[in-house]
């Protein structure tokens, strides 16, 4: 009892002190790092407050994927502007000390405010895990995902979708030269990747199956999947493209195509729309996702509208 | 019949984005044009079945709240729903010669511009705290990215602090969408409406709702993203952004304060609600009255003109949520017609600065005859939707003896004449010199049609209001409007 408190103790303070530092570093690499560090303090955070999906999406999306992403557009402003090097202090903004107080009182007004606040007898989750005996899943979170509110799932991929596109409208394609940072000619890199491509798609794969009945998920599953991919970009084993080709994009649409392919499809056997008609549907739906998630987030981090594979 | 209506609004747009992506440039403008064209085929029925039943609710997935999501569709949504559709037509009509087939510029517009338009009509149709937050989600990252199109680094940096800011606004959304969970374990309007008390949680979540939908509808002191974003979007862009993007967040701030908290007593809340209006209109008119380009003068008129919404919140009324809901569609008509008449104006003469802008009814008659009738609507002459809107405006606060905003109102409709007389006056005007610009292309006629049709509509809404007013008037909150 006293151990788990003082571990919440701990993690919390830590995510303070990583919050603080993320935000006031001169660094921006060091702000970088720092935030991927509190992501994973976060993921912990989660699995202590028994929400073991939202720390596998923490850790994989929060911490990894953003961080790379992030990683990635620090090496493009370099590669932008040289001329600043890496360590330029930041400058602090003036509304620096309103927010970060604003923020304070916020927290401290909810705080206060939860304290008398009684919990709810009738909620949707209880109704959710009374439901979710009659659907064939075991994870209730896959249940509320996939089946009770899927249209805010299938809306989420549009979004996805939406930043790709957008992400695709606003920034010049970057030239292949960017994208590589390792030594392609070390045999060691060869290797590696032997074993991290396989590895990140047995991963992603054992994660999407585990998702209808223990923690996981398309979204994580993607999320590994990207980091496969991002470490065939690294090594310029793909290179970024000028123009997408058809299989790129039904690469990115086909989560939504078999979302919406079922879930209206689905109208013209008479059921309401959105019903889907049995755990094959979750299954092929999800993996569907997956398949988009991971390759949208791998050409965010590319930066390019398309990845082609290196030739010879 | 209904059930696919529905599933029409939202996944026609949608399915297009997912064909279109897969289709070469050329395709892509023509066929989602035949999308747009079949959202008002979607919306007759359903004016129909609501005109004769009343509101209709679509239980997604079959699955009933608290659990699962519903849509509900009542005569205000249907008259958002209308809104989007009439103005989304000229508009892409308009794209078509902004955003040629066969350009890089519309290979990313169209795609982008659909799926907007699926979260906005979603928007509309959800019930759903959270599916909101999703929605909004759609609108505003396709929005950010629409201004970006072209690349031109104005418009990147509005675009960059228009993401931004509207991320903070989400994020302050989701965070009272959490506490208001936590309290009601529910998330459908309607239930979350019986089972919220009034406390300091309630108070809390409302706050942090109203802030975050201000931020994304830009009212006044949280406007500061809209002129720059407004003012160098591409063209039919800017149509959208001022025509129909901040007026979804506008109507979930309606939605929000009298579904969820119809029956509180809230005077002080109503009225720094209102002040922030009042504020919103003195200072975009004065900002638009000193403005040096065409586009930078309509971005802060919108400013301007969705403080008249605020006012809905001090004089809540019948008459109010009439002047409300009328000012949301006449200014979405209006705003959409001026932004299209602006970009012919821009693509024409290659400037917007107001000074180059002389001798425009000899060389631009229709697209300046257009501007000018979008221009009536907007100053509140009769016979105009703005008219009508402003004036039940004046009746809410005559009745109440509300002289302050009666003045206001009044003030408002004399500073948005001075600052639209000043442009038409400055365009009529004809330099004796010799070197006045003497260059200027005749724009398409399509796109001059475009801005023309919408701003005829925007005059038409003025004489269409007994059918508008009777379908607002049949989706009163449950609650009632406070006294």
């Amino acid at each position: 009892m006293v151990i788990s408190v003082l571990i919440d103790f701990l993690l919390a303070a830590g995510m303070v002190v990583l919050a603080l530092q993320v935000v006031s570093d001169k660094a921006v690499l060091r702000s970088i790092i720092l935030f991927v560090v509190f992501g994973l303090v976060m993921a912990l955070a989660w699995t202590r407050l028994h929400a073991p999906d939202l720390a596998l999406a923490e850790a994989a999306i929060g911490a990894g994927v953003t961080g790379a992403l992030m990683m990635m557009a620090w090496r493009r402003l370099l590669i932008i502007n040289p001329e600043r090097p890496a360590d330029t202090p930041l400058g602090r903004s003036r509304l620096a000390v309103p927010v970060a107080l604003l923020s304070a009182v916020l927290v401290a007004t909810i705080g206060l405010t939860a304290l008398d606040v009684e919990s709810p007898t009738h909620t949707a989750g209880q109704v959710a895990a009374e439901e979710m005996t009659a659907t064939g899943l075991g994870n209730p979170v896959t249940g509320v995902l996939l089946l009770f509110r899927n249209l805010d799932t299938l809306l989420e991929m549009a979004v996805l979708l939406i930043a790709l596109l957008g992400a695709r409208a606003i920034s010049p394609p970057a030239s292949p030269e960017e994208a590589a940072v390792v030594e392609t000619g070390t045999p060691l890199v060869g290797a590696l990747l032997a074993i991290l491509v396989p590895l990140s798609i047995l991963i992603a794969t054992h994660l999407l199956l585990a998702g209808t009945h223990e923690p996981g998920g398309a979204f994580q599953a993607g999320a590994v999947l990207a980091a496969g991919g991002v470490a065939l970009i690294l090594s310029a084993r793909l290179k970024p493209g000028e123009r997408p080709g058809i299989v790129m994009q039904l690469g990115v649409t086909v989560g939504l195509i078999a979302f919406v392919a079922i879930g209206v499809g689905i109208m013209a056997l008479g059921e309401t729309l959105l019903v889907l008609p049995g755990t094959w549907a979750v299954y092929l739906i999800e993996t569907a996702m997956m398949v988009s998630i991971g390759l949208t987030l791998a050409l965010l981090f590319a930066g390019a509208p398309a990845l082609v594979g290196r030739r010879g | 019949m209904i059930a696919e209506a529905l599933t029409g609004l939202v996944f026609i747009p949608l399915g297009v984005t997912l064909v279109v992506l897969l289709l070469p440039d050329r395709a892509r403008g023509p066929l989602c044009l035949a999308a747009v064209l079949a959202l008002p085929l979607c919306l007759l029925p359903l004016t129909e079945a609501v005109w004769t039943n009343g509101d209709i609710t679509l239980v997604l997935a079959e699955f009933a709240p608290p659990l699962g999501i519903v849509w509900r569709l009542d005569g205000l949504a249907l008259i958002m729903l209308w809104l989007t559709a009439i103005v989304a037509v000229p508009v892409s009509i308009h794209a078509l010669t902004s955003f040629p087939p066969g350009q890089a510029s519309g290979r990313e517009f169209w795609p982008l511009w659909m799926m907007l338009l699926a979260g906005i009509n979603a928007l509309f149709l959800s019930a759903d705290l959270f599916n909101l937050y999703v929605t909004l989600e759609m609108i505003t990252l396709a929005g950010v990215a629409m201004i970006g199109i072209g690349g031109k680094a104005l418009a990147l940096k509005a675009a960059m602090r228009y993401l931004l800011l509207g991320l903070l606004a989400s994020l302050l959304y989701l965070l009272a969408v959490g506490l208001i969970y936590g309290q009601t374990g529910a998330l459908d309007i309607d239930l979350v409406g019986e089972r919220l008390q009034p406390g300091r949680m309630a108070a809390t979540a409302l706050v942090l709702m109203t802030t975050g939908l201000l931020v994304k509808s830009a009212i006044f002191p949280m406007h500061v993203w809209l002129p720059a974003a407004h003012g160098n979007a591409p063209g039919p862009v800017s149509a959208i952004l001022s025509g129909l993007v901040v007026k979804v967040s506008l109507y979930m701030l309606i939605r929000i304060w009298l579904w969820m908290a119809g029956d509180w007593e809230l005077p002080a809340a109503a009225t720094a609600l209102g002040l922030l209006g009042a504020g919103a209109i003195l200072y975009g008119s004065i900002a638009a009255l000193i403005q040096p380009r065409l586009k930078m003068v309509i971005a802060y008129s919108t400013v301007a003109q969705l403080g008249y919404v605020m006012l809905l919140f001090p004089l809540a009324s019948i008459e109010a949520y009439r002047a409300a809901s009328y000012q949301l569609l006449a200014h979405g008509l209006a705003k959409a017609a001026m932004f299209l008449a602006a970009a012919n104006i821009l693509k024409s003469l290659g400037t917007d600065r107001l000074i180059a802008l002389t001798d425009l009814d000899r060389k631009l008659p229709v697209d300046l005859f257009a501007f000018t009738l979008a221009a009536v609507s907007i100053m509140g002459l009769p016979p105009s939707g703005g008219f009508l809107a402003k004036w039940m405006l004046l009746e809410a606060a005559w009745r109440q003896e509300a002289w302050g905003w009666l003045v206001l109102v009044s003030v408002g409709s004399l500073l948005s004449a001075a600052y639209l007389f000043r442009v038409i006056a400055l365009t009529c005007f004809h330099p004796g010199r010799r070197h006045a610009s003497t260059r200027w292309q005749t724009p398409p006629r399509s796109a001059t049609n475009a801005a023309l049709i919408l701003a005829l509509l925007a005059i038409a809404a003025g004489f269409t209001s007994a059918p508008l007013l009777s379908l607002i008037d049949g989706s009163l909150p449950p609650g009632g409007i406070w006294p």
